[in-house]
């Protein structure tokens, strides 16, 4: 079943890729093939191995057991808050508050976690801003770490 | 002789300070990303592809970086494999098969000593075989033009599809998915853009390191959560630590074998470490016959796979190097990470930028010395960076990761769309679809494009130019067999087995 939502989503996709680069035309054109060509021939195999699938479903089930769905959706939301916060709070911080979720869904206590995240937040950012040249963003830390 | 000339130079690039140290530390973190369950070389060489940009290394230090990380990959897996029965990497799946019952008799040391020495013999014979073959190939492909460009990439798709064993649709999904991620973003040759959504961000593309860390570093913390390790616990008692003569004589020509057939599978695009090692073990088996343990602790079980994975893992770089069609997911990241510095792998690489080649294979004989000498006598540190709970392990690879994808462009922007690629490439997976080919059609696409509006440009648009020259045709005809043979062969196995029933 779950094979078959997928192919069902690559023939939407497909579709919509076809109706988006229909219009792709050059002003001026010095090739025979333009650059509509290539991304038509891609919508029309994704279309393709989309129905292919909705047709003849392999026995792969999706299978995801109930007791993962609540750590998995945490750490989906850590991830996409982190990245929400990062330029904001800074790294350091930003690490910090993405490793307690992330910790706790991987079995550590809310402590362990917290602990966890400052240190790697500090530890990351000396190592990368400070030794390595690699600039990091101090973000609401920025009057102690400097930088912007 | 003109060879050996190269080398000589090349080995000059690989020992100056920086680039010994650079594969030093290369060997060390490959080893123990390798070991750790859930991250193989593909995470581990994404993870530090954007770390090398960032901190500015030139082009042959970053590319022996990474390879110190892929060839200590394949060292490292085998030490979770022997100690914990949970293969570190795919290629160590089947050095568990013998290597953990070894473990449980007391030889752990044993079989972690006779098994680095299979990693090194695998790993030299086959950088041997580039040196021999890579030159050679290179030479052939000058060549080449774009018609068979096109149709030596179709090439490597058809075998990524066909030897990717229960589901060759997905596998071919996975690629047309990469083939059309590549087309967002500007198109060169006409300014038209494509797919942007008039999104600033997306005019230029999307970042090659965005998609990678996206799809193998993000979904592959969000997998590690269902993991369970059902793990007896780490074996503390490994005995005696090294091999004796004895061993190392009854796996001698094992070991070689599984070292020459490692490198022919790692040569062929598509496959990889995995096959390679399960093809050398069910050899070795059939090859010792009646006399054989197979299963419950031979040493020859735990060579024969080890030789195997690491050949493989170095024949791997023959055709990135010499075509510019990486043969694995691992050496596609590794021509993303040349794409970075505006380099194209390919024939011509070889003439115009020997110090790069010729460094990279050097630095390769350099880091397998290296490895052999870190993981004989420093197994006991690698077995205690096991100990590291995964609640600080994993916010730590994360928070690693974003530092490299923010390094590039420094975008919030960019962060969100690494999310969504994880996310994605986690439901996918999830589904059956590999990721390998999807990096693979994502680094290709370009040059496919770019290849396919060139040789239709020769003839003004007439299909017949991609399937005119031999080596085209010939091509073409592997291709097709690629496709077609693997699912007739396993119909056929599959009457043998109803037969036998």
């Amino acid at each position: 079943m779950s094979d078959r939502i997928l192919g069902a989503v690559c023939v939407v996709v497909g579709a919509g890729m076809a109706w988006a680069a229909h219009g792709y035309a050059a002003p001026i054109s010095y090739e025979p093939v333009g650059p509509r060509a290539f991304p038509l021939l891609m919508a029309g195999l994704m279309a393709g191995a989309g129905a292919w699938l909705v047709v003849r479903p392999g026995p792969h089930g999706f299978g995801l057991a109930r007791d993962h769905l609540k750590p998995i959706s945490f750490a989906v939301v850590a991830v996409f808050i982190y990245a929400a916060l990062y330029e904001w709070l800074g790294f350091t911080l930003a690490t910090t508050v993405m490793a307690l979720p992330v910790g706790m869904a991987f079995g550590g206590s809310w402590k362990q976690s917290l602990a966890a995240g400052a240190g790697l937040g500090l530890v990351l950012f000396l190592l990368f801003d400070k030794l390595l040249d690699v600039v990091l963003p101090t973000g609401v830390l920025s009057f102690i770490l400097g930088g912007r | 002789m003109e060879t050996l000339q190269y080398l000589l130079t090349g080995f000059g690039v690989a020992l100056t300070p920086t680039n010994l140290m650079v594969a030093a530390i290369g060997a060390f973190i490959g080893t123990i990303v390798g070991m750790l369950p859930g991250l193989g070389p593909i995470n581990g060489v994404a993870i530090l592809m954007p770390l090398a940009f960032a901190l500015k290394l030139p082009p042959e230090t970053a590319l022996i970086l990474l390879a110190a990380v892929y060839m200590g990959c394949e060292y490292g897996g085998r030490i979770s494999s022997i100690l914990l029965n949970v293969p570190g990497d795919a290629g160590a799946i089947m050095t568990a098969l013998d290597g953990y019952p070894m473990a449980k008799k007391g030889m752990g040391g044993v079989a972690l000593s006779i098994s680095a020495w299979a990693s090194f013999m695998g790993s030299l014979i086959a950088t041997i075989g580039i040196v021999l073959f890579a030159p050679l190939l290179a030479r052939w492909a000058l060549a080449f033009g774009p018609a068979e460009y096109f149709a030596l990439m179709c090439f490597a798709f058809a075998c990524i599809t066909g030897l990717m064993g229960d589901a060759p649709m997905k596998a071919a999904l996975a690629a047309i998915i990469g083939l059309s991620l590549s087309t967002i973003g500007l198109d060169s040759n006409s300014g038209v853009y494509r797919f942007t959504g008039d999104n600033l961000h997306l005019s230029d593309g999307i970042q090659f390191i965005v998609v990678v860390i996206g799809v193998f570093s993000i979904s592959e913390i969000l997998l590690m959560l269902e993991q369970h390790h059902k793990s007896e616990g780490i074996i503390k008692e490994t005995g005696r630590a090294l091999f004796n003569l004895k061993e190392l004589a009854l796996t001698w020509w094992g070991t070689v074998r599984s070292a020459v057939l490692g490198f022919i599978v790692g040569v062929l695009p598509g496959a990889g470490a995995t096959i390679a090692s399960a093809m050398a073990y069910s050899m070795e088996k059939r090859m010792a016959g009646p006399d054989g343990h197979f299963g419950q602790g031979d040493v020859r079980g735990v060579a024969a796979p080890e030789a195997a994975n690491n050949a493989s893992a170095a024949g791997s770089f023959v055709p990135m190097l010499t075509l510019g069609v990486p043969g694995s997911g691992t050496t596609a990241v590794m021509v993303g990470a040349l794409s970075l510095y505006n380099i194209t792998p390919g024939p011509a690489l070889f003439s115009q930028n020997p110090t790069l080649v010729w460094g990279l294979i050097a630095s390769l004989f350099v880091a397998n010395v290296m490895l052999l000498c870190i993981n004989i006598p420093m197994v006991g540190v690698f077995t205690r960076v096991l100990r590291v709970p995964n609640w600080a392990l994993v916010p730590g690879i994360l928070a690693v990761s974003t530092v490299g994808v923010f390094s590039v462009h420094a975008t919030t922007f960019d962060l969100m769309l690494m999310s969504t690629f994880g996310v994605a490439g986690y439901l996918l997976r999830k589904q059956g679809v590999p990721m390998a080919p999807l990096i693979l059609g994502f680094v290709l696409g370009d040059m496919m494009e770019q290849n396919l509006r060139r040789a239709l440009s020769i003839t003004n648009g007439e299909l017949g130019i991609l399937f005119q020259s031999p080596i085209s045709k010939g091509l073409w005809i592997i291709a097709a067999a690629m496709i077609v043979v693997p699912p007739l062969m396993r119909m056929r196995a599959g009457h043998k087995v109803h037969a036998v029933i």
